[in-house]
Formats: structure tokens, C-alpha cells, sequence
């Protein structure tokens, strides 16, 4: 093939990549020889329905907010009476505290600002593996909590408004910010903002904690209205340092507790407008008037529309269409900022129930999939910062590239599939699959399914054990075009025999196990 | 059409697997995906057989360009000191560099005491600074500046980035053409030509492969021909896993390195490129630059760190680039610079102007390059550009890479710098 006509594939193919979920792409004109047949094996997918899966629509659904389809969730959908009674009922226990438990194995998360500090000094354990202890919780709270919608929405306000859980100087404070998006996961983002604005993790990490009216730093400010609110293009340099002249004074108590207030000494006195808010910002009234800036900001419009941009970008696709980006915004302002009937709005569009499948998994999401579909069980820490599975959770993610809310930079990680698309990602995710597929990794304190458990019959053909695990792994029927690949993937034909437990069985499991891990409906949500 | 020394065979490898009617149902998917990353071709019956290291990878570049990022915007005027305006010394009473401390200084400009690794390359006229760069006009937003530095189009509603373009230029043909260091590609590099990132060199490959590629041909099979952003990336990968195989064989020279990820990134990079496997363009990203509070002192801190780091893994870099030294230019970015006064935490917030350091191949070297705009000590003021930054690297891919700036560069007029011989 000539470099023109590679080049020309190649554009076809970007074309197509941009195009995706607008119709059926055009084909690529590359020609080839024929390749001749001559055997024909048939590929008929096999048919194992005693395995249940959930109907299509509701497997969407379930999928979108949630890390994983198991055979338990399954159940848990199918006793509600459906994905939407579900989801619906999954709202109404936000405030459900049966959580506390879930995974409750390192003692260091239990500890106030002061202990960690003190303790960080004494050089007992560091603050920065305090939050080491955090990462690996959370990934577990996503794999293991019943309330999947929950933590799904907590990830999503804790990626907002992000504070890295790997800098120096909050980890102190930082704990609690996570567990305060989780109590707001469903509220408001007129409670939201206030209440991680105003947090001693934000108010140190984008230095206003140190901002002063001689000096202000514009940090926060700018990323309060680029990042959390308005967005660029909304907002003048003058609103900026307008902004951060309001927000002086704001600091952190630095010794014990280490909490937010305002010092009136360093708070800048006198009128600010800043888009179309204005205040007298008198002496004395810094509190106020800084509430009363945030509750605009939460209110405007372009909030709204930034909001439920990224909310249909994450759950719905990489390109919302501006009309149910615009139906959001205004279910969001008619609703007092109020998240659920966001929510509400959002899953009922036609736009999210022609999304299937639209959505690629992080490498987070992606390692907390895999472990949670197969059912790999943690068991707590020997000891502290041993080897133990649960302890190197952290690590694993990070060695795929990024750490459980440690990406570097004030904007959170990215919401569209482009980003997590690199070759450097898809080697870290083959061999994230492969590695527990093959019951590599993790391998303290840990349990990994059988090779036999995954056959649900003594005896059963190839066929049949593809059908069934596409069943339990992908949560639907298997097709011709899985089969092949787990016949590829394994060596195996659609009529292989396999006997539980026999050494042929065990030898096809994991890379059986890999091949669905691997495939675009165990990547894609 | 090339025959080529087989690579990764696409062809099922089980013996009990009825292998040929397989390949006529997704011999199309297959196809594409190979021509993506390398040639085709079809020997007998049923093997196809996706080129990823053959003759086209194998070709050497002609010249590298490794684009070293400075995220979260560096402050130049801390990296090379302006210590002729008497404004510098003035607006920053607890963080400026001190003019005695300076190293290879002029009468107006001089290093960081920490950038003295550097100071061989300088002296032997290979590295170059130059000042009061970046983009036409202030963008103070990481984010927003960022992607208009990368892409480098302003014209254009398409997400095509400058290096992208720039390897849309050459001859290349090899799968690595690109290489972005980090688990991400940046938005220089994104565009219709792939390109392969690794978080490192160690990491490349396809776990759990063996000779008879039973993992490669069901990767194939789920994802040669899918239209996803996912897809593409598998196939660079299974490229990519090939084509370095030569540059994982080479020694690693990493202890030769600051013990950083940035000194790991580029101890990758050049092992890399002496593999000569035809990359052409390089990202590294040295993150945490974004230094709003304790910017430190002249000997500790923050930008002494960061400094300290970023001088010691240049200079090991083209140490260690060995025969390949002379093809690779090297160049620092940020997406802009920072006030010239500093703020009440003794960091600086966000502005304008910056430096931009050139090193390596082609560079005239050993002097400072800037059109002066002088500094106002006032809270708000900005070192101004005097100097797009298109002009450095226009002057860096046409005098090097022999690319046309019109097409690397759409619209863009640039002044002479005169940072590299031949522009």
C-alpha cells in the first residue's frame, strides 16, 4: 500500500472516530487479495441462558452508574422491579451510613488533622501514606459498596472539585473532603460549593489560604470561575482579581483543628462586582458577602451549562448535543441547583438511552471493573503498608498511570474517551487484565475465583462456556464475533469439550478470562 | 505492498481453531488495523501478517525534536534572570536570584545557580535561551493556554496538534514517529498521524503474549477494526510493542539521571533514540511548575528543586544520546509565564512572557536571545512577549526537520530569531 493510501486510511479512520454513535461509519477502501476459504468451522454463538443478565436498556443504566455488573446487582435490580426503581431507590438511601464498615482497615483514616500531623512530624507514619490508606479505601468503597450510585456521584463531585490526594501541606484535611462529597453526592450545588470551596483542602491546595489583601493569589479565584463555575470564556481578568480580593482572608488555622475561617485582619474591605455580582463587602461583612458571591455563582446560568455539560459527558457521551446540555442547565435552575432531578432528566433522554455502550472506562474504573466482575475478594491488611492486595491497590493504579484522585492538576481527570485511549494506557490495561486474569496479581490476602468456578456445568462445550461468561462478565448473550476471539484467545474450537476441572479447562481460563477483559464491552460503560 | 521480516503474525495461532474462514470474515478489520501501523501483506491461504518492524520502522529519522513541556507554567524570569532590569530584583524581595549567584550571565541576563549541569552544553554553544516568548496574547488558563500553545492553529476548529502536522510533513513511515512520554498524548501530538506514549520503555509490550500470539490475534480480532478512540490505541500498541524492541535491548543509563520521573522519561527517550527506529518527534512533560506559594530560595525550595532537576536531566539526556546526539534538538515550553512582582505567599501567580530554553543539534548556542520589553515592578504586570513562540519552533522544523512552516505552522508570519543555524 502506498503512503497516500495509508494516509488516506488513516483519515478515514479519524474521521470515523469523530463521527462515532452518528450512524453507521463509511468503509475504508482497502483492497486485498481474497483470501481463500477452506474449512468451515461454525461460529454460532453457544446458549447458556440459565445464567440471567438484565434486559438492555437496564444493563445501560446499571452500567453507567455503577463499577460493574455482578451477579449480585443483578439480583438487587431485579428485587426492585427494574434499573429505574433501582437507581431511584439507591437515591433514597444516600444518607445510609452501612458504609462505615465497608472496609474499615486502616486505623490512620480515623485520625483528626492534629494526629496526623503530629504524628507526620514525628516521622510515625507520614501524612502522605495516611492518604495512600485513602486511595486504597476508596477504590475498595467503589468495588465493594452496595451503594454504587452513590459512589459514582461521589467520584464525580470529588473529580470537580479536585484537590490531588498527593501533594504536601492539606493531607492533613484531606479525608474529610472526600467524605464530604460523598454526603453531598445527591444535594445541591448551592451546598456543594460553599462547602468544598470553603474546606481547608481547597482553601490550602489553591493557595488562598495564604492570599492577602496586599497580595492577593489569584489561584482559587481563577479556578473558581474557569474550573468550578462559569468556565472560560465567561469571565475578565478584572473578575478574576475582583474574585480573589473577595475570597481574601480565607484561611486555615495552623495548628489543631486546622479549620477554615476568615481572618477580617487580611480580608480585603470594599466593593467588588465580579460578573454580575455586586457587594459593599463593608467591614464585617466578608462572611456574607462571600456566601452570598458563591450562591450567585452557583445560580448563573453558565454554571448550569458548564454542570450539565460535564454530567451528560460523563454519563451520557464525549459530545452531548447542546439541545440536552441546554435541558439540563434549565432542569438544574428550575430546580434550585438540586442534583437528583439532573439526574432524573438526564437518564430519561432519548440522548442516554441511544448511548450504550458510548462510554470508555479509566484506568481506575477499569481496575476496579475488572476486580469487582471477577470477584476478586480482599481481606484486610496483615499490617500496616504490608503487601497485602488491599494495600497495593494504590500502586496498581498508579502504575496504569494515575493514582484514585491524583491527577496533577486542578481540572480533574478528563471525562472523554480520547484521553484514556493511548497506546501507553491499553498496554497498562492488557496487562492489568492479564496479570489478574491469570490470578497474578493481587495475591495476598486475597481471593481469586477458581478455574472450575467459572464453569457452571460439570461438562459443557466451548460454545456454551463462551455464552455463559459473556452472560456473567459482560452482563449479555455472547455473539458470533466473541466467539471467535475467545477461540483465538484460547487456542479452543466452539465444540471443544471442556470438563471442570480438567487441565485443558484450567488452561483455557485465564486467557479466556483476559480475552473478555480485554474486549470493548468490558472497557466500555 | 511490502513483504516484510515477520513481525506479529495475525493469524490464529491454535492448532484446533479452523483458522482461514476466520480471517475472511474480518480480513477487512484486519487490514485496517495494519495499515495504520505498518504494511500488509498475504502469504498462501490464510496468513495475514501486520508488518510492525520491518523496513519502514527501521528507517532512521533524519532529525528529532523532543518538546520538553513545563507544566503549570515555569517561571522564566527564576530560570534565566534578567538581572540588568532593575525592576526583577525590586518586585521580588524574598524570591529573586540573587545577581552574584548567577552562572554564564551577560551584562543583562543570567542562569539559576541550579541550572549549573547545563553549563557544559552552554559553554559549548549547544543550548540557547530565549526570552520574553509565548503565545500572541495573555491566556491565563492552564488548561485554555495549553491547548492553544499545542495546537497551534488558531485559525482551525480541528484538534490537530503542531507536531502532528509537523509528522504529517516527512517521509516517515514508522509506527513510533510519534513519541509521547506519559500515559496520556498531549495535544501537540493529537491528529490523523499516530503516535505511541508509554509511561515507559519497560512497560511496552503486550503481557502474556507468547510465540504462538494467541493474546495478539484476539487483541486484533476485538479491535483492528473498531472505529473507538480505544481501538486505535491497541493497534499503535501492538505496533509499538515491536518497533521497540531494539530500544528495550539497548542498556539503560538511567542511573546517569536525577533520580526523577522526568530524569527516568528522558533516560527512556534516549535510549529510544539511539535505537534510531525513526522518531521523530518527542513530548516529556515535567510537571508542578505552577508555583503560586514558597517558591523557595535561591539554594532550597521549590524552584531550586525543580531546577536543579530539570538542568541535571538535560544535560544527562544528551550525554547519553551518544551517535544520535547530532539529530536531536531539544525544547522547553510552558503554557505561559508568570507575574514579574511576587504575591503575598511568596509565589507568583499567573502572566504572561516566558524563556524557552533550545538545546542540542543545530542550536547557536551559548548567548541569550531576547527583544527586551523591560519589567514593571506593579502588582499585575506581566513580562510582555516580544517573541511568538511559533518563531523558535518554526525556526527549529525547518532548519532541522526540513518541514514547511506554512503547513506545520497554518497563517502564522514569524520574526527571525536566529536561534538555529541554517533557519
Amino acid at each position: 500500500m502506498s503512503r497516500t493510501e495509508r494516509r488516506r486510511a488513516r483519515q478515514a479512520k479519524a474521521t470515523k472516530g469523530r463521527k462515532r454513535g452518528k450512524g453507521k461509519p463509511s468503509r475504508a477502501p482497502v483492497k486485498a487479495a481474497p483470501v481463500p476459504v477452506v474449512k468451515k468451522t461454525d461460529y454460532t454463538a453457544g446458549s447458556y441462558p440459565a445464567t440471567t443478565v438484565l434486559a438492555a436498556g437496564d444493563r445501560h443504566l446499571v452500567s453507567r452508574f455503577s463499577y460493574g455488573t455482578t451477579p449480585e446487582l443483578i439480583a438487587a435490580v431485579n428485587a426492585a422491579g427494574g434499573a429505574l426503581p433501582w437507581f431511584e431507590a439507591q437515591i433514597a438511601d444516600a444518607g445510609s451510613t452501612e458504609d462505615e464498615s465497608l472496609a474499615d482497615w486502616w486505623p490512620d483514616l480515623h485520625l483528626s488533622a492534629g494526629e496526623i500531623h503530629l504524628r507526620n512530624q514525628l516521622r510515625l507514619r507520614y501524612d502522605f501514606k495516611v492518604m495512600w490508606d485513602y486511595s486504597r479505601r476508596l477504590l475498595l468503597r467503589r468495588g465493594g459498596t452496595r451503594l454504587q450510585v452513590r459512589e459514582v456521584m461521589t467520584e464525580f463531585w470529588e473529580n470537580h472539585f479536585h484537590v490531588p490526594v498527593d501533594r504536601s501541606f492539606y493531607l492533613r484535611v484531606r479525608r474529610p473532603y472526600g467524605d464530604l462529597m460523598r454526603a453531598n453526592a445527591f444535594s445541591s450545588f448551592r451546598t456543594l460549593l460553599p462547602a468544598a470551596i470553603g474546606h481547608p483542602a481547597m482553601l490550602i491546595y489553591l493557595d488562598n489560604a495564604t492570599s492577602t489583601k496586599t497580595h492577593p493569589n489569584e489561584n482559587l479565584a481563577r479556578e473558581l470561575l474557569e474550573l468550578h463555575t462559569v468556565g472560560v470564556g465567561n469571565f475578565t481578568e478584572d473578575d478574576v482579581k475582583n474574585a480573589a480580593r473577595l475570597l481574601t482572608g480565607w484561611t486555615v488555622r495552623t495548628s489543631s483543628p486546622y479549620d477554615a475561617y476568615l481572618d477580617q485582619a487580611q480580608h480585603h474591605v470594599g466593593s467588588v462586582k465580579i460578573l454580575g455580582f455586586t457587594h459593599a463587602n463593608r467591614a464585617g461583612e466578608g462572611i456574607a458577602a462571600t456566601a452570598a458571591f458563591l450562591d450567585y455563582l452557583a445560580r448563573h446560568p453558565a454554571t448550569a451549562q458548564r454542570v450539565a455539560r460535564k454530567l451528560a459527558t460523563t454519563f451520557v457521551s464525549d459530545t452531548p448535543s447542546q439541545a440536552l446540555v441546554d435541558e439540563l442547565a434549565r432542569v438544574y435552575l428550575a430546580n434550585d441547583t438540586a442534583t437528583v432531578p439532573v439526574l432524573r432528566a438526564m437518564i430519561a433522554s432519548n440522548e442516554f438511552k441511544g448511548a450504550v455502550g458510548a462510554k470508555l472506562r479509566d484506568t481506575n474504573q477499569d481496575l476496579v471493573a475488572t476486580l469487582r466482575t471477577l470477584g476478586v475478594g480482599f481481606q484486610r491488611p496483615a499490617a500496616v503498608d504490608d503487601k497485602s492486595g488491599a494495600n497495593e491497590l494504590n500502586g496498581a493504579a498508579n502504575l496504569m498511570g494515575l493514582g484514585p484522585q491524583a491527577w496533577p492538576a486542578p481540572n480533574g481527570v478528563p471525562q472523554v474517551s480520547g484521553a484514556w485511549a493511548s497506546p501507553g494506557r491499553t498496554m497498562a490495561s492488557m496487562k492489568l487484565h492479564w496479570l489478574v486474569a491469570t490470578r497474578s496479581w493481587p495475591t495476598l490476602r486475597v481471593t481469586h475465583p477458581t478455574p472450575a468456578s467459572w464453569m457452571p456445568a460439570a461438562t459443557m462445550t466451548f460454545r456454551d462456556l463462551v455464552d455463559h461468561l459473556a452472560r456473567r462478565l459482560h452482563g449479555r448473550a455472547s455473539t458470533t464475533a466473541l466467539l471467535q476471539a475467545a477461540c483465538l484467545a484460547t487456542g479452543l474450537t466452539p465444540t471443544s469439550t471442556l470438563t471442570r476441572n480438567s487441565s485443558a479447562a484450567n488452561a483455557a481460563m485465564p486467557p479466556l478470562l483476559a480475552m473478555f477483559l480485554d474486549h470493548p464491552d468490558h472497557l466500555h460503560r | 505492498m511490502t513483504l516484510n521480516s515477520t513481525a506479529a503474525t495475525i493469524a490464529p495461532g491454535g492448532a484446533d481453531c479452523s483458522c482461514s474462514e476466520f480471517l475472511s470474515v474480518s480480513r477487512r478489520g484486519l487490514l485496517r488495523s495494519a495499515a495504520l501501523v505498518g504494511a500488509v501483506t498475504t502469504i498462501g491461504s490464510s496468513v495475514v501478517t501486520m508488518s510492525t518492524g520491518g523496513a519502514f520502522a527501521a528507517a532512521p529519522a533524519r532529525s528529532v525534536v523532543v518538546v520538553l513541556s513545563l507544566r503549570g507554567a515555569a517561571d522564566g524570569l527564576s530560570l534565566v534572570v534578567p538581572h540588568g532590569d532593575p525592576a526583577y530584583a525590586a518586585a521580588r524581595p524574598t524570591i529573586a536570584v540573587p545577581r552574584g549567584s548567577l552562572l554564564g550571565a551577560d551584562a543583562y541576563f543570567g542562569m539559576h545557580p541550579a541550572m549549573a549541569p547545563l553549563m557544559p552544553l552552554w559553554n559549548a554553544g549547544k543550548l540557547a535561551a530565549v526570552h520574553a516568548t509565548g503565545l500572541p496574547a495573555p491566556n491565563r488558563s492552564h488548561f485554555s493556554a495549553m491547548e492553544q500553545l499545542e495546537d497551534a492553529d488558531p485559525g482551525s476548529a480541528e484538534r490537530i496538534g503542531w507536531l502532528n502536522r509537523l509528522l504529517g510533513q516527512d517521509t516517515e513511515t514508522s509506527a513510533v514517529q510519534g513519541l509521547a512520554m506519559g500515559a496520556m498524548i498531549p495535544t501537540s501530538l493529537q491528529g490523523a498521524e499516530s503516535s505511541l506514549s508509554m509511561m515507559s520503555l519497560a512497560e511496552v509490550g503486550i503481557t502474556g503474549n507468547d510465540s504462538s500470539n494467541k493474546r495478539l490475534n484476539s487483541m486484533a480480532l476485538m479491535w483492528g477494526n473498531s472505529p473507538t478512540a480505544y481501538g486505535a490505541g491497541v493497534r499503535s500498541a501492538i505496533s509499538a510493542s515491536t518497533d521497540l524492541k531494539t530500544a528495550q535491548a539497548l542498556p539503560n543509563r538511567s542511573s546517569t539521571y536525577p533520580d526523577s520521573d522526568l530524569g527516568r522519561a528522558l533516560a527512556d527517550v534516549a535510549r529510544t533514540l539511539r535505537a534510531d527506529v525513526g522518531v521523530t518527534a518527542v513530548t516529556v512533560d515535567s510537571g508542578d511548575w505552577d508555583m503560586h506559594s514558597d517558591l523557595g530560595t535561591v539554594s532550597a525550595g521549590w524552584m531550586a528543586r525543580n531546577a536543579t532537576d530539570l538542568a541535571g536531566a538535560i544535560a544527562a539526556f544528551f550525554a547519553d544520546l551518544e551517535g544520535v546526539a547530532d539529530k536531536v534538538t531539544l525544547v522547553t515550553i510552558s503554557e505561559f509565564g508568570r507575574r514579574v512582582q511576587e504575591n503575598g505567599s511568596r509565589g507568583l501567580d499567573h502572566g504572561w512572557g516566558n524563556v524557552m530554553l533550545v538545546a542540542g543539534a543545530g542550536v547557536k548556542g551559548g548567548k541569550y536571545y531576547a527583544k527586551w520589553p523591560g519589567l514593571t515592578n506593579s502588582l499585575d504586570a506581566d513580562l510582555q512577549v516580544t517573541t511568538d513562540y511559533r518563531s523558535v519552533l518554526s525556526e527549529i522544523v525547518t532548519s532541522r526537520m526540513g518541514a514547511s512552516r506554512a503547513a506545520v505552522f497554518p497563517g502564522f508570519s514569524p520574526q527571525t530569531v536566529g536561534v538555529m543555524a541554517g533557519a
